[in-house]
């Protein structure tokens, strides 16, 4: 992508002065003279599912005599007809898929979504807080590990970094990219820019200001981070994010997830170099009256399955380059509770979506519900430690071949999900 | 001539005597005034004059000058100011009077977490005493309620809480624009309605407050702390040490001790010995939780300290009457007639054995460093040492191991020892012998092991190493040398870990003073926005626009999740997104857009109007920089206030404003100091945003008229790209046209000015 600001300093003497300057330039300076390394990359889109979804009501066995004893008010009759649309859908693989998620049925068809079941972490934890942080820093039962595993990952990649490398659409840094790698937290694109409210043509100036002294600053750091700053505001500028209009009629959610995805989507399609997104989605933590096919978890699949709906018709052509995962700290008691809803668990599932995915399947193994294949007696088990999972999207779509670096300690392998 | 043998003789006693007080006292009494050696800061040397010397003080020793203060270092002589400092024992008056306003701060702990508990134990308590039904319990552990009691979301610099649900009021603008994921319909009925009632009203008897009380004046203590602190080393190092020994308010189990942590764990020890502090972080609930020490308990197969206890007793009462091991967990390893768990009861995580998390941060990121020298099996060991080092519950079970642990009593306390709220469990306490880096720990001892492996890490080579590396890097630079680091840790061994010693030595170390160190540091966040508000001589009356600023730009205080603490070194701080916010934050601030926080930057002049606006430039650029270079900056900055039409440019552009809020027009005069401070709302409320910030999500930016064209060409100049458009620089107007808002509510140019300078690559830096 080329902006004004980068011709005139490639183009300029702005390079030899600013004499090795910041490698991000010279990349920018080489995607002006022509295909070059800001070429279109992979990008693995990543969303946290908080609170813990209920693995079992998202996908459950179908007709399942035990579900329908330990979920008297929960468990659901899979569809007859397709006129039994707010019934389970049938995946025809022994499992079904909860209503909440029908706007993930054509792509399922399609063969890109993959569904991992009795995934999750070895440790036995039932906070929310610790299992989170397992998941995040990819190192279970270990809470100092000071990274999390998708700076690692970028980290990882082994080549120059775009300023939207890595971007978390999230007021603050989430766990999975604390470290060393560069990564941006923002909530919305639009406020990427110099401002000062009511004076918009002061921040403009103020702006030129900034961007005078940080290309002078003595400090290295801050002249080639001001530098980079700018080429962002810049990237960004040619488009208007306030009213980007999805393609393919894609219509996202009025949702902070679909507000992320969309955002996520402008930046795939603005060529800024992103490789690695983070968003989140809240609400999963359904103690009382999780509902059937009405309800929280309803509301919150729905939410979900249509972010990522609308920003997989958005992605139009782009999809080649893209992965989606989905992941939760842990899943839900196997039993429903006396209030409706479901307890802290332990394995849940996981969507991955993309066209290299072997779709259309149930990977990992379900060792089914029945009383003696609970874990302590009550949750789902973990048949597939998450680790083995996002190796496997990190190694295949990102390229990341040293798993032990991106996951140390693991040493259990990839699962096969993807066709390549 | 023997009048001097006798002087000699006594210095030598003396010199032998203090060496004495410094191995034996840790080298706690030995620093009373008279008795220290005089400071030596080589300054002079470095080839720094007094000014920049006392610059480079205030800025690592403190958060930045104060108005004035490089002089009044100056004249009150930098190693004066040095020892002060390190003392610790200014008065502070003025502090202590805005503190009052945050009376949460004075509460002992044991109040704290009954005042301020977590939700879930306000439900437990209206259950237990029958306000609700155990099936209301589980209908009122829907987010909105559980927020309801906590007063916001569990983090007050975040959006959303570990569970994912969202607290709408204090999400930004831009999120709340795009709604929040829907309540349950359970809570949109009637009955939930007046479930909600009976649990608030029933909290509000019991006189439990929200959560995010405390959380609000924890942060809003820090704060105001370190922009008005007298005692502003106190203040850097008790920052420093909880860093070092980092816990989370993103952790629920810590929250409510949170802030204790800091007051009686740190603060009190921050400028002490190593080993107490050690031992104060080693026993304080927030950390025991914070790390899961509290759940950490000896293996099943394990000898306990209980069980030995047991053993040694001449006449054992009656069986099935006194506590054998396990008594705690009944039915787990066979214990005492064992209590059927009443149904309602919490569901606790059961111990699953030994835990090594706080054994291996312990080694790794408190004492040893990861290069430290240990083994896998040294954490294992450790992690045994520590077993049993617990905490007395809070809540309805706390009544209940009171009542167990006065029968412990009869029968002489078994070993179990309590302090305040940390609980020493004989009956977790795996009591066989362990060997600890070499070190043999005998079998048969309790809380002493845990005791015994601190004294030996306090006073290891490698944490001496490690810690000086650490405090080098606070205070020096992000790779400083090794000769210094070297040299700091054996200062750090022979005072037997003072850290006082160790600062000295390093306000007297070369490297301190060396061009590669002065101004070489990227500030946090946090010292960006409190050297703001401090070198601007700005009053904080809000703290909350201002804490929401430091989280923005990537510094959410006391939310960093992992036990390492936030890295202190510029990478960490600078990248685009956060360094774009730091230039947002220095023009926003000094615009007064920040709301709850007063500047009156015509003062700051002290009456002395400047001459021109490049006067004003220069004069208000060495105030906000003082010890500084300005030079270059200067030069950039000229065109900016040389525009000859600037002022009447922006008074054309007649702007229409859409945030209406941010046109309520600036404060002029000095601000109230005597006002008191705006903390959180202090009752069960429906939850509150935070005070309104103009931050990013404050405004749309709605289109400008074209007649700034002009101001906008001169600018062209700044950003380098055209030389020719410079303007020469000449003196026009003064500091009337320099601090009038060309429309109310609009910036002045002195404002941008100064905004300009805050957002700075040289404002940065400290």
């Amino acid at each position: 992508m080329l902006t004004r600001r980068i011709f005139i300093k490639a183009g300029g003497m702005a390079l030899v002065t600013l004499g090795a300057g910041p490698r991000f330039l010279h990349r920018a300076a080489q995607a002006a003279a022509g295909p070059g390394p800001n070429a279109r990359r992979k990008v693995l889109v990543t969303i946290f599912q908080r609170g813990a979804m209920d693995g079992i009501m998202a996908v459950p066995p179908v007709d399942d005599a035990t579900l329908k004893q330990l979920r008297p008010r929960l468990a659901m009759s899979a569809a007859r007809s397709a006129a039994e649309a707010q019934q389970v859908a049938d995946l025809g693989v022994g499992f079904g898929l909860h209503p909440g998620f029908a706007s993930l049925l054509p792509l399922w068809k399609e063969r890109r979504l993959a569904i991992v079941h009795a995934v999750g972490s070895p440790d036995p934890t039932r906070s929310h807080f610790d299992a989170q942080d397992y998941m995040e820093t990819g190192t279970p039962g270990r809470k100092g590990t000071p990274s999390g595993w998708l700076n690692r990952a970028v980290g990882l990649l082994g080549h120059d970094a775009s300023p939207f490398q890595a971007v978390s659409m999230t007021p603050a840094m989430p766990r999975s990219l604390y470290g060393d790698a560069p990564a941006v937290a923002v909530t919305n694109l639009a406020e990427f820019r110099v401002k000062l409210p009511g004076a918009d043509q002061m921040a403009a100036a103020a702006g030129q200001g900034f961007e005078a002294l940080y290309e002078r600053a003595s400090q290295g750091l801050l002249r080639s981070t001001g530098t980079e700053t700018f080429h962002a505001i810049d990237m960004l500028s040619t488009t208007d994010i306030a009213h980007y209009q999805p393609a393919n009629g894609a219509s996202y959610p009025k949702s902070p997830l679909g507000d992320a995805l969309r955002q996520i989507a402008l930046l795939i399609k603005s060529d800024v170099g992103l490789e690695v997104a983070f968003a989140e989605s809240g609400g999963w933590d359904t103690h009382v009256q999780q509902g059937t096919n009405n309800g929280t978890f309803f509301r919150r699949a729905s939410d979900l399955a249509d972010s990522i709906r609308a920003f997989w018709g958005d992605l139009g052509s782009r999809q080649d380059e893209v992965l989606l995962t989905t992941m939760t700290e842990f899943g839900r008691t196997a039993r429903e509770n006396g209030s409706g809803g479901t307890d802290h668990g332990h394995g849940s599932c996981l969507f991955v979506l993309g066209n290299a995915v072997d779709g259309g399947k149930v990977h990992g193994s379900f060792p089914g519900i029945n009383p003696g294949a609970l874990y302590e007696g009550r949750d789902l088990p973990v048949t597939t430690d998450f680790r083995a999972v996002f190796c496997e999207l990190a190694g295949k779509h990102l390229g990341i071949r040293n798993d032990a670096s991106l996951f140390p300690g693991w040493t259990g392998g990839r699962l096969p999900l993807l066709r390549v | 001539m023997r009048d001097r043998l006798l002087t000699g003789l006594g210095a030598a006693a003396f010199a032998l005597c203090s060496l004495w007080l410094v191995w034996s006292a840790g080298g706690h009494e030995a620093w009373a005034a008279d008795r220290r050696p005089a400071l030596h800061m080589p300054w002079k040397e470095a080839g720094l004059d007094q000014r920049q010397a006392a610059a480079h003080l205030l800025n690592r020793l403190a958060y930045g000058p104060r108005p004035g203060q490089v002089e009044e270092v100056v004249a009150r002589g930098l190693d004066r100011w040095v020892e002060e400092q390190i003392a610790g024992s200014l008065p502070d008056p003025n502090l202590q009077a805005r503190l009052r306003d945050m009376p949460a701060l004075f509460l002992s702990e044991a109040d704290m977490v009954r005042i301020y508990p977590n939700p879930n134990m306000i439900l437990q308590q209206a259950q237990k005493e029958g306000v609700i039904s155990k099936d209301e319990v589980a209908a009122a552990k829907e987010a909105k309620i559980l927020q309801q009691l906590r007063g916001g979301a569990k983090n007050p610099n975040l959006v959303a809480d570990s569970t994912g649900a969202p607290a709408p009021a204090a999400a930004p603008a831009s999120v709340r624009s795009n709604g929040a994921a829907p309540a349950s319909a359970a809570m949109e009925s009637r009955e939930g309605e007046a479930l909600r009632a009976k649990i608030l009203e029933f909290a509000r008897r019991r006189g439990y407050r929200p959560q995010r009380e405390l959380m609000a004046q924890l942060l809003a203590q820090k704060i105001v702390r370190a922009a008005e602190a007298q005692n502003q080393l106190a203040e850097v190092m008790t920052d420093f040490w909880f860093n070092h020994f980092n816990v989370s308010l993103t952790n629920d189990r810590t929250r409510p001790y949170l802030l204790s942590y800091e007051r009686d764990a740190i603060r009190g020890h921050a400028l002490g010995s190593m080993r107490e502090l050690l031992e104060a972080t080693a026993r304080h609930p927030a950390m025991l939780q914070y790390l899961d020490n509290a759940q950490s308990t000896a293996a099943p197969n394990a000898p306990t300290l209980l069980g030995d206890q047991l053993d040694r007793m001449p006449a054992r009462p009656p069986a099935g009457y006194y506590p054998r091991p396990g008594w705690w967990f009944p039915g787990r390893r066979g214990g005492f007639a064992p209590r059927p768990p009443a149904p309602q009861a919490p569901k606790r995580e059961k111990p699953h054995g030994l835990n090594e998390n706080y054994a291996r941060e312990l080694l790794e990121l408190h004492t040893l460093g990861v290069d430290g020298g240990y083994t896998q099996q040294d954490v294992i060991e450790v992690a045994r040492a520590f077993t049993g080092w617990t905490v007395l519950p809070a809540g309805p079970a706390r009544e209940q191991v009171e009542k167990r642990l006065d029968r412990v009593r009869q029968f002489g306390g078994l070993g179990f020892r309590t302090d305040g709220d940390f609980l020493f469990r004989a009956d977790m306490h795996d009591s066989a012998a362990k060997t600890i880096l070499g070190q043999r720990l005998p079998a048969g001892r309790g809380m002493e092991d845990g005791e015994a492996v601190l004294d030996l890490l306090a006073r290891h080579p490698s944490t001496a190493r490690h810690l000086a590396g650490k405090l080098a890097v606070r205070f020096v630079s992000d790779k400083p040398p090794r000769a210094l680091v070297d040299r700091l840790a054996g200062v750090y061994l022979q005072s037997g870990g003072d850290t006082r010693q160790v600062l000295r030595a390093i306000v007297q170390a070369p490297e301190f003073w060396s061009r590669d160190a002065v101004g070489a540091k990227i500030k946090s966040p946090f010292e960006l926005a409190v050297s703001a508000v401090r070198v601007s001589g700005a009053h904080i009356e809000d703290p909350r626009p201002l804490l929401d600023w430091v989280s923005r730009m990537g510094q959410p205080l006391y939310a960093y999740q992992a036990p390492t603490g936030y890295p202190d070194r510029a990478e960490a701080w600078v990248n685009t997104g956060s360094l774009l916010n730091r230039m947002n934050f220095g023009l926003q601030f000094a615009a007064e857009k920040v709301r709850g926080v007063a500047i009156d930057l015509p003062s700051l002049c002290d009456g002395r109007e400047p001459e021109s606006r490049e006067a004003a430039l220069r004069t208000y650029a060495a105030l906000l920089l003082p010890g500084r270079d300005l030079g270059a900056t200067i030069k950039m900055l000229t065109p900016m206030v040389s525009a000859p039409n600037l002022a009447h440019h922006v008074d054309q552009a007649a702007v229409p404003q859409d945030g209406a809020p941010a046109a309520a027009g600036k404060v002029v005069g000095k601000p109230a100091a005597e006002k008191a401070i705006a903390v959180e709302p202090a009752r069960f409320s429906a939850p509150a945003g935070p005070a309104g910030s103009a931050g990013p999500g404050g405004s749309g930016g709605a289109g400008d008229g074209g007649s700034m064209a002009g101001s906008m060409a001169s600018m062209a100049g700044m950003a380098g790209t055209d030389a020719a458009d410079h303007e020469p620089a000449r003196p026009v107007g003064g500091m009337a046209e320099l601090t009038a808002a060309p429309k109310p509510g609009m910036p002045t140019p002195l404002e941008q000015v100064v905004g300009v300078i805050l957002g700075s690559p040289e404002f940065q830096r400290r």
